[in-house]
């Protein structure tokens, strides 16, 4: 099934690439990238959030959703094919789940910012940012936690190991007999 | 202790640089020929590459640009930071494994030679070697211009050396620099990696304690400030907008695993197995560091929007003006010190890999050996390399800054664009093909290029390092899916399915 992982890398990434000519064309809005502050040089403010994503927001919701859809892919296509068991796969999914869930927290709490004007607050930040700013940092810890708890079963087992002390002997006489 | 507060500073910037001197001279009786200089004779521990990877990360920028980009945009520049557990995690996952793999098993001093064993192509080889050789000019030169700048900061507030000049300061930081990395190569650079790492994730933290002591309601109060001023400079995607900020976490998350100077030390662990810890003890140094970033630009934007502190002059001087109004000289002697470690851990690894670029990479791929005596020659072109970089700074600050923003931009975002399909998709997926290859490199160069020679705007923030990414991701995997399966190696076959 993961044989096609690399066609599926390469559709994500023409999708992201016709999200951004998307993005590109759609209908401008003033100072999208900011503006000036008002009273200190320097400064760059946002201003009006609603109208900065009017045209663009769901097309960027897809985008980030698909990068972390890539992310997940490109671990898969990391590990060796023989490794990636139903239990790796699994855990690939959860992750994948849980950063879009981060995502989808941060975007809809966002949005319900914009209609509201209300925010609570979470260590320090409003709702929004401190699943910006603490969900997106711990979004990846399970990749981190497959990486180095699963190292002897997905990513260099024993036996990838033995593999590739025979493969540097076998280098090593082939060097000598040159 | 308020009353020595220069006197402190300037201590503790002078005990780093002596350390860093003696690390050179310690370093240089354990390096013995051109494979020690490069790779450390690929003999490191796990905690020496893990402090060494995470502290290579960081640079000057994210200790001064870092505070000011988030004083300038707000939360836009966080994504640069957050994504760091989503890059070192792409990584490990795609190139820690099989770089090491193929750097022992071909003997490789360098990435270009990892990538001509994985391709079985000088061509590419080439490629590679040009592009960390034009990145290298651009990023040294202003990482050195960024220690000048900062020492003529902190020398001209004694009486002693009120009125020196900026060339003075930069010959003074190049010849410590040009010192350590001469004598010790990648050993006395990593050795002074650990070092610095150390002193990086010290004043983070302390930093982090210091900012949410600046207002009585803690962080809280000052976003709650910043709030009130402009909602979107502290929502998630900041002022900058949502593109800007996702272009970021693309170019800098997936990005990371496409820089030469950090996963060249992917070569340098004793062990493989080793990887599984080095992951997690990198990412944990770099957000202990990091919080230096975020905690100094929020509370300075907030302050400034409050009246406690006067509006800045520039951005970048978020974190010296914090320094000094708010840290304790002690934490201020720790901060400049930890700077300068920011500064100086990149700029060693920058001077390695072009150093490796020019004597060892370019003339395989030109000539089909390397130079002669490569150790001697490594030694003589690091020298040289510092000086032009130094020299191009100098003239960016006093002539034209154009050369210099030129080269700058095979920064970060041309690396990423350029080497990550290349080197992270490549080694894990056997139909990658030199045609690809080689259109990805030369699509991202053409693309950041055009883009910064134009000076293109696209709209809502998309920037071009992005564009050309995702173009070069579709090129390298388009391209190699139409030409010809490649016929590998054996031994490179057999890396490719372990």
């Amino acid at each position: 099934m993961t044989k096609h992982v690399i066609h599926c890398i390469f559709a994500v990434c023409v999708s992201m690439g016709l999200l951004l000519l998307m993005i590109g064309m759609a209908d401008s809005v003033p100072n999208a990238g900011g503006q000036p502050h008002a009273e200190h040089p320097g400064m760059v403010i946002g201003a009006d959030g609603a109208a900065r994503l009017a045209h663009i927001g769901s097309l960027a919701f897809m985008f980030n959703s698909l990068l972390l859809t890539l992310v997940v892919g490109l671990c898969v296509l990391g590990v060796s094919e023989r490794h990636r068991s139903r239990k790796f796969l699994a855990g690939m999914g959860g992750s994948w789940l849980f950063m879009l869930m981060i995502w989808w927290m941060m975007f809809s709490t966002h949005q319900e910012f914009l209609l509201t004007g209300e925010t609570d607050y979470f260590m320090g930040f409003p709702v929004p940012t401190a699943w910006q700013m603490y969900g997106t940092w711990l979004g990846a810890i399970p990749l981190i936690v497959m990486y180095s708890y699963g190292f002897r079963t997905f990513i260099y087992t024993r036996e990838d190991e033995a593999e590739f002390d025979a493969l540097l002997e076998q280098a090593t006489r082939n060097s000598k007999q040159d | 202790m308020e009353a020595y507060r220069q006197e402190i500073i300037v201590g503790s910037v002078v005990i780093y640089m002596l350390f860093c001197v003696a690390t050179g001279l310690w370093a240089m009786r354990r390096t013995r020929d051109s494979s020690d200089f490069f790779v450390a004779g690929r003999g490191l521990g796990p905690i020496v590459v893990a402090l060494a990877l995470f502290s290579s990360t960081l640079s000057g920028f994210g200790f001064v640009g870092g505070p000011g980009i988030v004083y300038s945009i707000g939360v836009s520049s966080f994504w640069m930071v957050v994504i760091s557990s989503t890059g070192y995690a792409v990584g490990f996952f795609l190139v820690a494994k099989r770089i090491r793999m193929i750097a022992e098993l071909r003997d490789c001093l360098s990435l270009p030679d990892v990538v001509a064993a994985r391709y079985g192509s000088d061509a590419v080889r080439f490629l590679i070697a040009l592009t960390i050789v034009l990145g290298v000019m651009g990023y040294l030169a202003t990482q050195i211009l960024a220690m000048a700048v900062v020492m003529q900061a902190i020398l001209s507030g004694t009486e002693t050396f009120a009125n020196i000049g900026l060339v003075s300061c930069v010959i003074i930081s190049s010849a410590v620099l040009i010192f350590y990395c001469v004598t010790g190569g990648i050993i006395a650079s990593v050795y002074t990696d650990v070092v610095q790492g150390f002193i990086m994730m010290v004043a983070g933290s302390l930093i982090l304690m210091t900012a949410v002591s600046v207002f009585d309601g803690g962080m809280q109060e000052a976003t709650a400030i910043i709030l009130a001023d402009d909602s979107e400079a502290i929502m998630p995607f900041g002022s900058a907008g949502v593109m800007a900020s996702l272009g970021w976490f693309f170019v800098f998350g997936l990005g990371l695993a496409g820089q030469p100077h950090l996963i060249t030390k992917m070569m340098m662990n004793k062990k493989m197995s080793d990887n599984r810890s080095i992951l997690p003890m990198s990412l944990f140094g770099y957000v202990m560091a990091a919080l230096l970033w975020i905690s100094i630009g929020i509370v300075m934007r907030a302050a400034v929007i409050d009246g406690i502190v006067e509006p800045l002059a520039l951005p970048d001087d978020a974190a010296s003006t914090f320094l000094s109004i708010f840290a304790n000289p002690l934490l201020a002697g720790v901060v400049f010190a930890g700077l300068f470690a920011a500064i100086m851990s990149t700029s060693d690894a920058f001077l390695n890999i072009g150093t490796a670029a020019i004597i060892h990479d370019i003339p395989t791929a030109l000539r089909g050996r390397s130079v002669e005596n490569e150790l001697f020659w490594a030694r003589v072109v690091t020298v040289l390399l510092a000086i032009v970089a130094a020299g191009f700074a100098l003239y960016s600050h006093y002539a034209d800054a154009t050369l210099v923003a030129l080269l700058g931009a095979f920064g970060w975002g041309t690396f990423a664009a350029s080497i990550f399909p290349v080197v992270a998709v490549g080694l894990n997926w056997r139909g990658a093909t030199v045609a690809g290859a080689v259109t990805a490199i030369s699509a991202a160069l053409l693309i950041n290029f055009v883009v910064q020679l134009s000076s293109i705007v696209p709209p809502y923030g998309i920037s071009g390092p992005l564009v050309a990414f995702v173009t070069s991701m579709i090129l390298f995997i388009g391209v190699s899916l139409i030409t010809k399966q490649p016929e590998l190696a054996p031994d490179i076959e057999d890396v490719l399915r372990i």
